[in-house]
């Protein structure tokens, strides 16, 4: 017992410790930087929903950047139109779900490549659809807002403010998720991910759940898409751009599938990995790019998230040698379907030994 | 009256039709067997049951008609499918693919009982309880689908080939098991199987199919002292 | 048990990930953030990036993706002329100084949101001016940013009307070429001036960039003899034009503006009008007029006439390989642009031409600051910067049409193009 509090004590002071970081960063840092770090959060969300729908129910989407598009324009017409930002929030939300869910009713009967290939057309209907109704969305060029400037009262930056918004938005974003993952309906997702037929017996409809995930999904897209224009104060079709969603995509793979942390993770990546990659040199960002992917899903099949077992092994490898690979295989954070209400006592075990 | 009753049912994958006119009565904590050759509609009597095929005919759970009900809608009403080949969640562990059986449950204290109820019935699943399902052996496999349905505490367990591909020391014991959960925990059970005398070492009655249809009824004993089911099931 | 323990050592990895993200170019706020407080205190103190012998000028541009060729010489260009001038000693300021300036070029992939983040790097690693980046959305992104930092962002490689129609607004910004209005509005004038009645129909990109084209053709054929017979419309992911060229083959109408910027689109218009026996003399974009792949490869020989418009002599040409400017262009092309790219295309000549722009502007620049540099770039009049054609000058001074003015209708010749006089 003393174990367990030994490192509940431990995780709450690295949660605080990453707490005061998150805080205290953008007080001390460049614009450039804060906008890194608000950029990271934009894209934390997104990647939040690709991974429910993706890692944690397994049904592939090829088409998160155009929820992020359609949440980014949504919240661009409410600024314009003065509306208030809350309910403009709430709409970036609302009507992405809506369509998300549109299309999951229609497509989640199908399965692989099918499924994909739907979400695939999403961002090829919506580029073109963005560029016509230029009204609405300023078409080709784009349409550029200037809102969510930092209140008087607050002492901030403009960049600190809209870094502290997103933040928030994030934050509840992750914690919702993370009781929804670990919850009854993630258990669901994952039975539905890893065997339909089993998911039927256990009276869990594959169809609705997968609707599920995908309308959530859609959700965080739109909610990302919220906080992009928060943060870029403009947007335009490229937003909804195809090879977003498939660089999104490998940033969850890479980050961490099924995993909180390794969406995190999958987030910085996605947003540093460029800027790095500009640093060593700005004709070859692709090939960088490429190669450092590569790496990672070479030395870290299981992402990022997968590092810190992965170092341990490495280094106590020589002291263990031989030991089972067992308990290796269990998911990366154990959130899969571990009740984390009741650990697992090791009297049961213990007994059985003692018999 | 009897707890799951099917009249004259009637089912088809595309235009081959599989069962024609297929009736069966399983009584409250009783075991059916349904024995036949491969492709004379055992198991998709079962699939009948469970919502998985389109059925004619009128399938009465508890007096209602469930026939036309999605296969998860027949599973929370506590009918059990666990079906040939397994289907276990491989990268799960035993002790998650247990709580993934209680999934319909909220009585999170009598499923740690019944948790330790399916240990009990099955000690091979407590030494590897921390196991990924990927990693057991079949027998121990088939175990796990059983355990997992038991959880689920239903009313009916459908049970498909349980001794499909195992060693016969290992059937044994399964089936061992399963005769201790219909006497301990009061589970009506339709018993599917080429074996007939590892089926009616569970089952009172049992049904021979041929070619999707009824061929003989009976209970335990008529059907055993039958020459015609010896030679075709009980190998003599 | 287990899982608490994993969730230790990953929050950890986080945290350590998060104090890297902050080192990552190890600035602090002080450093960074007031880049703007030189124009506020007046006087000469001089703004970030210049010192008595360097300046420095930033870009980003699409080096990597779908648009990287033109991206990468939009880059490539610029980067020959400072290169060129500064191995030459180095560029005359205003002020009596000689600097060299160093350009700092980063990939923005076409994507707005990281347009932004190098806007803000190379204002955070202090540049004195943001020059010549490709791309209508990523600088439109970028434009309300550069306001606010009051930092130039400048000679902008794009068509759009957007960065120099409202330069009171917009005090920090300024395009460079003119712009897809302008090329709509100088096939009008050619059809209107034709002296008989004309007719002619209309195919254009179902967005912004088709309605420039269209707005610009039509206030130039305003009250003339022109009518418009027909007009379509596509998508530019439609993979064939040959239902809306069937349509329009119907008018039978004289002329054709094709306003198609998608390369193998344009190829098949010009397949398919003639294979329904409609040649009407045909109007192409200047970004999908090249001969080898466009008219060539369409058999685009069929038509009476195919007019264009160009700004430049083209170097890769032979027909003007003789010509001083050329020379001096592939000569310092092949030293230092070709190791940025070594495929051509129209851009690279004109980020070339923003270099000359800017050696102007710095001559005329008399405080080292950015105040300065912007009253002295636009007060640029009847600069003939090399490559650009006879009768084509950089006018700065017009507070709603980007730096360079005028625009030639050119009609192709059988290799290449050539100037049109008359229709």
């Amino acid at each position: 017992m003393d174990k367990i509090f030994a490192n509940r004590w431990l995780r709450l002071a690295a949660l605080a410790v990453f707490a005061v970081l998150l805080i205290v960063a953008p007080l001390v840092s460049s614009r450039f930087i804060n906008y890194q770090l608000s950029m990271i959060a934009v894209f934390a969300v997104a990647l939040l929903g690709l991974n429910i729908v993706m890692g944690y129910t397994g049904q592939v989407s090829l088409g998160q950047s155009a929820f992020l598009g359609l949440g980014a324009y949504i919240a661009a017409y409410g600024v314009r139109n003065e509306w208030n930002l809350v309910l403009v929030l709430l709409l970036c939300a609302i009507i992405p779900a809506a369509v998300g869910m549109l299309v999951a009713l229609a497509a989640a009967r199908l399965r692989g490549l099918a499924l994909a290939m739907i979400t695939i057309a999403l961002p090829i209907i919506g580029i073109p659809l963005a560029r016509r109704f230029s009204e609405f969305t300023g078409g080709s060029q784009g349409t550029t807002v200037s809102f969510l400037g930092a209140p008087d009262w607050s002492g901030l930056a403009n960049d600190q403010w809209q870094y502290y918004v997103v933040l928030t938005i994030a934050v509840v974003a992750f914690v919702l998720a993370r009781n929804l993952v670990r919850g009854r309906v993630g258990r669901a997702f994952a039975i539905v991910k890893e065997n339909e037929s089993v998911a039927l017996a256990m009276g869990v409809s594959p169809y609705r759940y997968k609707v599920l995930a995908f309308t959530i999904s859609s959700l965080l897209g739109g909610v990302a898409g919220f906080m992009y224009l928060a943060i870029v104060q403009f947007t335009s079709p490229e937003t909804m751009n195809f090879f977003t969603s498939i660089n999104l995509v490998a940033a969850m793979v890479i980050g961490g599938s099924a995993s909180i942390v390794g969406t995190i993770l999958g987030a910085i990546y996605y947003v540093l990995v460029p800027v790095v990659a500009g640093q060593v040199n700005s004709s070859r960002t692709a090939l960088i790019s490429g190669a450092i992917l590569l790496a990672v899903l070479f030395l870290l099949p299981r992402g990022l998230v997968s590092l810190p077992r992965r170092m341990s092994l490495l280094i106590g490898g020589t002291r263990r040698r031989g030991a089972s690979p067992r308990d290796d295989q269990n998911s990366p954070d154990g959130a899969s379907t571990a009740d984390p209400g009741t650990p697992e006592t090791p009297t049961a075990h213990e007994e059985r030994q003692a018999r | 009256m009897s707890l799951l009753e099917l009249e004259n049912i009637t089912a088809s994958y595309g235009h081959a039709q599989a069962l024609h006119g297929v009736s069966l009565s399983l009584p409250a904590g009783g075991a059916v067997g349904i024995l036949g050759a491969n492709g004379a509609g055992k198991t998709t009597t079962l699939r009948a049951i469970s919502g998985m095929v389109k059925t004619t005919g009128r399938i009465l759970f508890e007096g209602k008609d469930i026939s036309g009900l999605s296969p998860d809608r027949v599973a929370r009403l506590g009918i059990a499918h666990v079906p040939e080949g397994r289907g276990s969640l491989p990268q799960l562990s035993v002790r998650d693919n247990l709580l993934v059986g209680a999934y319909q449950r909220r009585d999170r204290k009598q499923i740690a009982e019944d948790i330790e109820y399916c240990l009990d019935l099955f000690p091979n699943l407590r030494e590897r309880i921390k196991s990924n399902a990927a990693a057991l052996s079949g027998g121990e496999q088939q175990m796990l689908a059983v355990a997992r349905a038991v959880m689920a505490k239903p009313r009916v367990m459908l049970l498909d080939e349980a001794s499909l591909g195992l060693a016969p020391s290992t059937s044994r014991r399964v089936y061992e098991a399963i005769l201790r959960l219909r006497r301990e925990a009061q589970l009506s059970m339709i018993v599917v199987e080429q074996n007939a005398v590892l089926a009616f070492s569970v089952v009172d009655h049992a049904t021979v199919l041929e070619t999707g249809k009824v061929a003989l009824t009976g209970d335990k004993a008529e059907l055993m002292g039958m020459d015609a089911v010896r030679r075709a099931y009980l190998g003599g | 048990m287990m899982n608490f323990q994993k969730t230790t050592r990953l929050s950890g990895a986080v945290a350590i990930a998060g104090i890297a993200a902050l080192l990552i170019s190890g600035c602090t706020r002080d450093a960074g953030g007031t880049g703007n407080g030189g124009g506020a205190g007046g006087g000469t103190e001089a703004s970030p990036g210049i010192t008595d012998d360097s300046l420095s000028l930033g870009i980003s541009s699409p080096l990597s993706g779908p648009t990287a060729g033109p991206g990468s010489c939009t880059v490539a260009g610029l980067y020959t002329y400072l290169e060129a001038k500064n191995a030459d000693g180095g560029f005359e300021f205003g002020d009596g100084k000689t600097r060299s300036v160093d350009l700092t070029y980063l990939d923005d992939a076409y994507d707005p949101a990281k347009a932004v983040s190098n806007f803000r790097q190379l204002v955070n690693e202090e540049v004195f001016a943001y020059v010549g980046a490709l791309g209508t959305p990523t600088n439109a992104a970028i434009m309300p940013i550069a306001d606010e930092e009051e930092v130039p962002q400048v000679l902008l490689i794009t068509g759009a009307t957007a960065f120099s129609e409202d330069q009171a607004a917009n005090p920090w910004t300024y395009g460079l070429l003119p712009t897809y209005y302008d090329e709509g509005f100088a096939f009008g004038e050619l059809l209107a001036g034709a002296g008989e009645p004309v007719t002619v129909a209309t195919l254009a990109q179902n967005d912004d960039f088709g309605e420039d084209y269209l707005a610009g053709f039509e206030a130039a054929i305003e009250g003339s003899d022109v009518e418009v017979v027909g007009s379509a419309t596509y998508e530019p992911s439609d993979t064939t034009l040959n239902p809306q060229v069937t349509e329009l083959a119907a008018t039978q109408a004289d002329a054709l503006l094709s306003a198609v910027s998608v390369t193998p689109l344009q190829v098949g218009v010009l397949t398919r009008a003639q294979s329904v026996g409609w040649l009407p003399r045909v109007f192409l974009p200047s970004n999908t007029s090249t001969p080898g792949t466009i008219i060539e490869p369409g058999a685009g020989g069929a038509y009476p006439a195919l007019y264009s418009t160009s700004l430049t002599k083209t170097p890769v040409s032979p027909a003007v390989a003789e010509d001083e400017d050329v020379i001096a262009y592939n000569e310092a092309f092949k030293q230092y642009g070709s190791t940025i790219t070594t495929t051509y295309t129209p851009h690279c000549v004109w980020s070339y031409i923003e270099g000359a722009i800017l050696e102007e502007a710095f001559k005329g620049m008399e405080e080292p600051t950015r105040d300065s540099f912007m009253e002295a770039l636009k007060s640029i009049q009847g600069f003939e910067a090399p490559l650009l054609l006879d009768g084509i000058t950089v006018d700065t001074t017009r507070d709603d049409q980007p730096a360079i003015d005028g625009i030639e209708l050119v009609q192709f010749n059988g290799t290449g193009y050539a100037p049109v006089e008359s229709y």
